[in-house]
């Protein structure tokens, strides 16, 4: 408990990016039907990778419409 | 001007609406608060893990530890996110079309490789300072910061090395119109250069050397004048590429 508390000033900003960046993503790909490449399993699944899933999504997913 | 300003507003508002801003604010925030948290970790890990009852200790993480971390962080992922985020930056106009029209309209060809250029530059160095301010702040909480040298330099030389890598995107992206391509000559540029850096000769005038020895910089292993070298040579790039990027795109059919 002790040692949680010494990284608190680490961790929840750590958190707040990571889950931020993953519910961005999530809510991008339920709100839209195509997606420009793969589809929506596989970014649901992907945007839980952490940093590199969510970026993927938003860079090569993504659709224009 | 005018035509200038209005291109690079709207390729701002591009990067905003397509998230590129968003994901990359993000990213270098994470690294940024990322470096200085694995500096003061690794040590405790060690300390924790006892392998085969050897205990391992390690001497206690100091400030250098923090920017070694972020060197490395920024240097490797953190110029892998940047390439991939803006390796689209000349490919989606080509694909989607859409700079059919403003050329028609009258907008100068090498207005287009400027005003891109320039958003992708601020962007990357909003990223940057971003990422850096975090890790200083962090860094200057935790530990004693102690004498660093040559500061500026250091720091300096990643962001001209990101640049330089923002300009090797938009070239690749001229020359072969796709995703791919432009990714596939930035990474090819940078692999070449890595190749080059194993002669010791070629290393001082290496751009790769900018992102790769700045933590020797900063304990002055390293001396300005091993840096000084490569980043005139990654200055002239970066204008030479520019120049060669509107050159291909005047006469490339859109």
């Amino acid at each position: 408990m002790e040692i949680i508390r010494q990284y608190l000033p680490f961790l929840i900003p750590l958190i707040v990016i990571e889950l931020g960046l993953t519910v961005a993503a999530l809510i991008h790909i339920f709100t839209h039907k195509t997606y420009r490449k793969g589809n929506r399993v596989l970014w649901v699944v992907l945007s839980f990778v952490q940093i590199i899933g969510p970026v993927l999504y938003f860079v090569i997913g993504r659709s224009d419409e | 001007m005018r035509a200038y300003l209005a291109f690079t507003k709207k390729e701002f508002i591009e990067n905003l609406r397509t998230y590129k801003l968003l994901i990359l604010l993000a990213v270098f925030l994470l690294f940024g608060v990322m470096s200085p948290l694995v500096a003061k970790l690794v040590p405790e890990i060690m300390q924790n893990l006892g392998i085969g009852g050897i205990k391992i200790t390690l001497p206690e993480a100091t400030a250098m530890d923090s920017w070694v971390q972020f060197f490395k962080n920024v240097g490797q992922i953190g110029l892998l996110v940047l390439a991939v985020v803006f390796a689209g930056i000349m490919s989606n106009e080509f694909s989607r079309g859409t700079l059919v029209n403003v050329l028609t309209k009258g907008l100068k060809r090498h207005t287009v490789i400027f005003s891109k250029l320039t958003a992708a530059a601020l962007i990357w160095t909003m990223s940057y300072l971003l990422c850096l301010a975090v890790t200083y702040g962090y860094t200057v909480y935790f530990w004693d910061m102690g004498e660093l040298q040559h500061v500026f330099l250091a720091f300096f030389s990643m962001w001209l090395f990101g640049l330089l890598l923002v300009v090797l995107l938009i070239l690749g992206g001229t020359l072969f119109k796709t995703f791919i391509g432009s990714l596939l000559l930035a990474g090819g540029a940078v692999v070449a250069m890595t190749l080059l850096n194993i002669s010791p000769k070629i290393q001082k005038y290496n751009p790769v050397t900018l992102c790769g020895d700045n933590t020797a910089l900063l304990t002055g292993v390293k001396n300005a004048s091993d840096f000084v070298p490569a980043v005139i040579i990654c200055i002239a790039l970066v204008v030479v590429l520019t120049t060669v990027s509107v050159v291909v795109f005047d006469r490339k059919q859109i």
